[in-house]
């Protein structure tokens, strides 16, 4: 569908009376291999196509996605795109990407294999229940995504880009008698499915974690201790710095980080890159219409480059992102993980957060769930009960050591990481 | 197009086994105005048919966004085929779904004229003016239209037909104020609720009170102070009373999650809050009003029927869709609910409350000698254990049995199991609202309702 769709919006954007437009055209397919409780429940093939027009007449915008591409259904929304332009303020920060050379981006695994998907399942589901006998697989599933895209505006770019990936995930909880565990996940996406999904990012790590936790005990008493933080949970803890770089606190001017950009937003062996060109779940051209670009967000503890798109960096008078944001490594540091655990006087090992909204300055509190009580350099037991709290900005600052070893989750990259000064309570 | 131009029934001599088709549009509108600035412009619309079809224990599924006859057919035979697929490889013993016919139409569309996205833009502008006209040393304000219209044609092999177009709408306010230190404080509401713009918003100036209500809590966070960190005696209000009930209870008794090992598996018939708290999901009403998501049949053909999760403290039922009521030998409940149309029906929440009791909200703060009112959450998340969490965003400390200063945004947790059998006084109010979306594999709106609870519960802070 894509060209002579794409082709055709753009010229009725044009015979409308916009200044500017842009199209993206995706079409999307997906196989989903579902199990639960342990056994195949489901197969489900999903079709979709979008359409994404933005239109802009003097400097006013607005924006429509539909999924029909009859001539009808485009003229019927260029028309509702123009009366929903028309109302709108004038903003000078509105722009459609500059011409650039046509581009073509083609990925790998553009085409599912369904045995293959049915064997690594059932050799999933019959691991499990080897060695995980008190584990209840509540979903699980393996997938297979494609995606057919067309990106194109008035200035004359145009990209065509294809690109598919597997994705395995699985919910889980553990339960003896009447104790339960909290319930745990895990997830890989990956271009091939060429060994066991338990194998692959935490799932076994995490499903003996689940085993291990379905008697918890409380902390013994309030301390300041460490954490480690795993890889499973890294993304909780370096959101908050992530989305204060990003368009909308950058413009309203509440990032705590808008006067940041060459400061030292961490400790020295903190390196955050956005990999979209890397990663299985990634992607080739940007929201705003430039070929995405791998960034170093953060290297060695310092700020190089905010999370902005074309219109917040014209808001902002910033430099845009060459990235739009997703797929965040953190690169690996020069301690082993058991020399890590072995330095913890006291603290927590946690592989899951669950907290409110940190607020804008970066203050959280929540709590460690599917986590142990170190003590004295060792896995003392699973603790349940348990609230952490501080501030996410100071905790980035506090960061005492990054582990050699990684988890490559296919979405993210990320190690395991030590701070401390964390209130444990 | 509406979908009931479609006749689906008409495709039923295609069905092999149990069948469902649905045919499914999700219109949405987002508009917001950043400082003035229209930084988000969007309207979205998606349809499209899905079929689902169950063999040997085994589910097919199938969708395709064009709507045609040709469309519809091709869906069906999809899905059969997928389920015959999956079934030759890993096929389980012959199951029998539940059987139930059942017939409803529902529209919550607006009767009246629709309004121009011009005058819906100067509604948003005019609230955008009256908050820098009586707040003009805020840092930053953002006014956010969301508008959400599900638009559903159900028919299955059993014969139950269903047509709904369950309609929200919601303007969110936020401000930010910089304190004292130089930090960023925020506080932002949503208003509005079931039903189209034109229904649920008439004047800006209707809004006024409820954003000067706003506004005065936010100055009041300026010096607010950190809660101490630990176990104390609290007023959960309306809202956090509604989240509770959803996230500490109703996920624990969702059947699906009840088969995975949830703590509530082995509880039923037993003591697990104070005789003061009974739950319900309700499926559409509650004393003879319809509630904010209003499910009259579900995504599986099934009559909604309200469940009662817990009463006069003791855990009763739980929510089911055919699968699980099956398995579980109970009662069909109509919680089986799906997203978009590509999206296949899961257990899920309707209009999940605690029961008001008999209290006064303010003898209940006058309880308190030292503790907190908690009155605003700002997110949430539930365990199989039924631990909880959920963020706070405005909290007030008590000081013998007065308001004193607003806390910080915090975090509060529990065990809902235990904590529940802490309340000893729940008022006599009850609110509801459906701002927010539940995520399980998909999100979807859910309605929540309470009235204020005293309990203890573990804060965060200091």
């Amino acid at each position: 569908m894509a060209s002579d769709n794409v082709d055709y919006c753009l010229e009725q954007l044009a015979a409308r009376g916009f200044d500017h437009g842009e199209v993206r055209a995706t079409l999307s397919e997906k196989d989903e291999l579902q199990a639960e409780f342990n056994v195949p429940s489901m197969l489900r093939t999903v079709r979709n196509q979008t359409l994404e027009l933005a239109g802009i007449v003097n400097h006013k915008k607005a924006e429509l996605t539909l999924n029909k591409t009859d001539p009808q259904s485009v003229q019927d929304a260029v028309a509702q795109l123009w009366d929903c332009a028309s109302a709108a303020p004038a903003d000078a920060a509105n722009a459609i990407a500059e011409a650039q050379p046509h581009q073509v981006f083609t990925g790998p695994a553009l085409s599912p294999d369904l045995n293959t998907m049915c064997d690594r399942l059932d050799e999933f589901l019959d691991h499990t229940k080897s060695s995980y006998p008190s584990v209840t697989l509540g979903m699980a599933g393996v997938s297979h995504l494609r995606t057919r895209q067309r990106y194109a505006n008035s200035n004359g770019v145009v990209f065509d880009s294809q690109r598919g990936h597997y994705q395995a995930q699985a919910m889980f909880t553990a339960k003896e008698d009447h104790d339960v565990s909290s319930f745990s996940y895990s997830g890989v996406s990956t271009y091939a499915l060429d060994k066991p999904i338990a194998a692959c990012a935490s799932f076994d790590r995490l499903m003996a974690n689940s085993a291990a936790q379905v008697r918890t005990r409380k902390i013994p008493q309030k301390f300041t201790g460490d954490l480690i933080i795993t890889p499973d949970c890294v993304g909780s803890f370096i959101g908050f710095l992530l989305g204060s770089l990003s368009g909308g606190p950058m413009i309203s001017g509440t990032s705590i980080y808008k006067e940041g950009l060459d400061t030292q937003v961490g400790a020295e062996m903190l390196t955050i890159r956005s990999l979209p060109l890397d990663m299985p779940a990634g992607y080739f051209v940007t929201g705003d219409g430039y070929p995405a670009r791998n960034v170093t967000v953060v290297e060695r503890g310092y700020l190089r480059s905010y999370l902005l798109d074309l219109y917040a960096a014209r808001k902002t008078g910033l430099d845009r992102a060459q990235t739009a944001g997703g797929c965040y490594a953190v690169d690996a540091g020069t301690q082993p993980l058991a020399q890590m655990l072995a330095s913890v006087e006291r603290g927590l090992l946690v592989s899951r957060f669950s907290g409110g909204k940190p607020s804008d300055k970066g203050d959280f509190s929540g709590v460690a769930k599917n986590s142990f009580y170190v003590e004295s350099g060792a896995l003392a037991y699973p603790i349940s009960e348990t609230m952490i709290s501080g501030n996410l900005a100071d905790l980035l600052m506090n960061i005492t050591a990054v582990s050699i070893e990684t988890i490559d989750f296919g979405s993210s990259h990320y190690p395991w990481i030590k701070v401390s000064g964390i209130g444990i309570s | 197009m509406s979908l009931r131009e479609i006749n689906p029934s008409a495709y039923a001599n295609r069905f092999d086994g149990y069948t469902e088709l649905r045919l499914q549009r999700n219109a949405s509108v987002n508009i917001v105005l950043l400082n003035g600035d229209l930084s988000g412009n969007t309207r979205s619309d998606n349809s499209g048919v899905s079929s689902r079809v169950f063999q040997d224990g085994i589910w097919g599924f199938a969708s395709r966004p064009e709507l045609g006859e040709a469309d519809i057919l091709a869906t069906i035979d999809d899905a059969t085929r997928n389920a015959k697929f999956l079934a030759g490889r890993s096929g389980r013993a012959h199951v029998a779904l539940p059987s139930h016919r059942a017939s409803h139409s529902a529209d919550f569309t607006t009767q009246g004229a629709r309004r121009t996205q011009a005058e819906i833009v100067e509604f948003l502008h005019q609230l955008d003016t009256f908050i820098t006209t009586e707040f003009p040393k805020l840092k930053s304000r953002s006014v956010q239209l969301a508008d959400l219209d599900m638009e559903k044609q159900l028919f299955n092999s059993d014969g139950s037909s269903a047509y709904s177009n369950i309609t929200r709408s919601l303007v969110v306010v936020n401000m930010v104020y910089i304190n004292d230190q130089g930090a960023p404080v925020t506080l932002r509401k949503a208003f509005g609720g079931r039903g189209q713009f034109e229904d649920v918003f008439s004047q800006p100036s209707d809004l006024h009170a409820e954003i000067s209500d706003l506004h005065a809590h936010l100055v009041n966070k300026l010096t607010a102070v950190v809660p101490r960190a630990g176990v104390r005696d609290v007023i959960m209000d309306a809202e956090l009373a509604g989240i509770l009930a959803h996230e500490a209870i109703g996920h624990t008794t969702e059947a699906d999650l009840v088969r995975e090992g949830s703590v509530a598996a082995d509880c039923v018939g037993q003591r697990i809050a104070s005789p003061l708290v009974s739950m319900v999901d309700f499926a559409h009403s509650y004393d003879g009003v319809t509630l904010p998501v209003p499910v009259y049949v579900d995504d599986e053909g099934v009559t909604a029927n309200d469940v009662w999760l817990i009463k006069d403290g003791v855990l009763q039922d739980f929510m089911h869709n055919k699968e699980s009521a099956q398995h579980f030998g109970e009662a069909i409940t109509g919680n089986a609910r799906a997203y978009q149309f590509y999206d296949e029906p899961l257990i899920r929440m309707r209009n999940t409350a605690i029961l008001p009791g008999k209290d006064k909200l303010q003898d209940m703060i006058a309880s308190i000698e030292d503790g907190y009112y908690l009155m605003w959450p700002s997110n949430g998340q539930a365990d199989s254990t039924s631990e909880f969490m959920f963020g706070i965003s405005l909290g007030y400390e008590i000081k013998n049995g007065q308001l004193g200063r607003a806390i910080t945004d915090t975090t509060i947790s529990g065990v809902a199991f235990d904590m529940l059998k802490t309340v000893t006084m729940v008022s006599d109010e009850m609110t509801w609202g459906c701002a927010g979306m539940c995520g399980k594999k998909q999100i979807i709106p859910v309605g929540m309702g309470g009235p204020a609870v005293k309990c203890q519960i573990h804060v965060g802070g200091e």
